[in-house]
């Protein structure tokens, strides 16, 4: 008697997903799936590998540029123990994303600028996705008090151990590769770096910005709407609100 | 380009890797078709990118993640969000593939093909009902390209695409391409498939050009639906073979690979443009979208 249809069709992205059937050449039979032509569901199988893995160098490009020589085996660690549960680009990259954070767990990553770099295009993929989410959370400002400031939802703080941006500023190889050299642009210099990951009004794309301490501190505090009300610093603040809220950092209600 | 009196509007899949290239030819298109996931948990540029071209050129909305053929509930929310995209679209129509992409817990992002029996097709029948229902556009199955076939189907791809049809009401948007690599990866006649089609089920046209898969462990070489080469000769005899038998309102060239070749994207929609008008004359433009969303 045929499985339940649902059964079988577990069984088979169980299959197409597996490292067995994207990276071996076996012609054994898929544990429920007899019937079936292994090699034709392995050809299905590196189809639907590429396709994610094309989704996940699109948001993590010179990330791996950087992983250089070790990066089959690294994917392949991976395909075998993340499985994909979604479509979404972003959510396929965040994925990856938390692998390479596991694995850097055990093994300082090589090199060592790359945790900072994976770091910023994942944040950079953030600040420019979920709009609608973002005009809720605007929607909801509605109900906050009068002169009130907060952090606005689509930016991204990042305490770096290395200054990045020089790599953000290398152009990239079109398009990014799983077959890439390791080597993305200068060397970044190390040094406690405070960047916010932002979409400036106007700009094309996220950027990658450095702002002074005391900037990525105030900022880090406004996680919610905060009374905005004159203090002693009186104009110099309101200044700095306004210069902050110019460029996309803060929402400002009055 | 303005849309001929006669003919079925032609044009091609919306990319953002060739949005810039896409609005500097736009008058070459009479119609961009709008894949409603890319509206959907995108970036934001790219949405802004894609609304900013409703009123400027006819939308039609395809999606690729409903996965239909899943032997679970579809996901109701995820039908709202597309119908939202749809009216901000204006399309007269949305169109999913008869295909199954997910189980809980586990997406591929393959297109999976249907065991073809009765008993899937009345599952489907009822899953396309509650599109129906929450999508207030008319809805178009697309037949998809596949690789294996699972052992129990019994039906025909006309046979099952046509129960379906014809149950729910549903229109097809049939890509041309897919039955032509069907036909020779599992050696059926492609002309007998159109000919087995309800006259009138066809709505929608999808065209494209893949690439040959030659592999050891492979009996046969595969044509695979890459959607990354020029339209073949043999699949724009079969897009003229079906225009002399259905009258779809809208003819879409889908790519996804090579994009930066552009003169061979217009050099195919010029291809196809010739084979409808060798076609017989039909309804307007306008009309044609009409026809499209009734």
């Amino acid at each position: 008697m045929t499985k339940p249809l649902l059964e079988r069709q577990v069984s088979l992205i169980a299959h197409l997903t597996s490292g067995a059937a994207i990276f071996s050449r076996g012609g054994d039979p898929a544990p429920g799936l007899e019937g079936i032509d292994p090699a034709l569901l392995r050809v299905e199988a590196q189809f639907s590998y590429a396709k994610r893995m094309e989704k996940i160098t699109a948001v993590l490009p010179k990330t791996f540029e950087l992983l250089g020589s070790g990066k089959e085996a690294l994917v392949r660690a991976f395909v075998e123990s993340c499985p994909p549960a979604t479509l979404s680009r972003l959510e396929n990259a965040r994925q990856f994303h938390r692998f390479l954070l596991s694995r850097w767990l055990h093994e300082e990553p090589d090199p060592p600028y790359m945790r900072d770099v994976a770091a910023c295009e994942i944040a950079c993929a953030e600040v420019d996705t979920d709009p609608e989410q973002y005009q809720a959370d605007r929607a909801n400002a509605e109900g906050a008090h009068r002169s009130a400031v907060r952090r606005s939802p689509n930016v991204v703080l990042l305490r770096c151990a290395y200054d990045v941006r020089s790599i953000f500023e290398a152009p990239l190889p079109n398009p990014p590769s799983l077959a890439g050299d390791g080597r993305v642009g200068a060397v970044p210099a190390k040094r406690d770096t405070p960047l916010v990951i932002a979409m400036p009004p106007g700009a094309d794309g996220p950027q990658v910005l450095e702002v002074l301490p005391a900037i990525f501190d105030l900022l880090a505090a406004l996680d919610d709407w905060t009374d905005a009300a004159p203090t002693s610093e009186g104009a110099e603040f309101a200044k700095l609100l306004a210069n902050l809220a110019a460029h996309g950092l803060i929402e400002v209600r009055r | 380009m303005r849309a001929t009196v006669g003919v079925p509007a032609v044009g091609i899949g919306f990319r953002a890797a060739i949005d810039d290239w896409t609005r500097e030819n736009l008058d070459r298109f009479e119609v961009l078709e709008i894949t409603v996931d890319h509206c959907l948990a995108t970036s934001r540029s790219l949405r802004a990118s894609i609304f900013d071209l409703v009123g400027r050129i006819p939308l039609t909305a395809h999606g690729v993640g409903l996965s239909l053929g899943t032997d679970a509930p579809l996901d109701l929310a995820y039908l709202d969000d597309v119908a939202a995209v749809v009216e901000r679209l204006r399309a007269p129509a949305y169109s999913e593939h008869l295909a199954f992409t997910r189980v809980p817990g586990r997406e591929t992002a393959a297109l999976l093909p249907l065991p073809k029996t009765e008993k899937v097709a009345e599952s489907i029948i009822a899953k396309v009902r509650t599109v129906q229902s929450r999508v207030p556009v008319p809805f178009l199955l697309e037949n998809i390209t596949y690789v294996f076939e699972w052992p129990d189907s019994k039906m025909s791809d006309a046979e099952f695409l046509n129960l379906i049809c014809d149950e729910t009401g549903a229109g097809l948007l049939l890509d041309v391409e897919n039955v032509y690599l069907n036909a020779t990866n599992h050696r059926f006649d492609p002309y007998a498939f159109i000919d087995a089609l309800r006259p009138g089920l066809v709505k929608e046209v999808h065209m494209a050009g893949g690439v040959t898969i030659k592999d050891e462990s492979l009996a046969k070489p595969l044509l695979a639906d890459s959607h990354s080469h020029p339209v073949p000769d043999a699949a724009l005899d079969l897009l003229a073979y079906t225009l002399a038998r259905q009258e779809p309102s809208v003819i879409i060239l889908e790519r996804d690979d090579r994009l930066e070749a552009g003169d061979e994207i217009l050099d195919d929609v010029a291809r196809i443009r010739a084979r409808v008008v060798a076609a017989r004359p039909r309804k307007t433009h306008d009309q044609a979208l009409v026809g499209a969303a009734g």
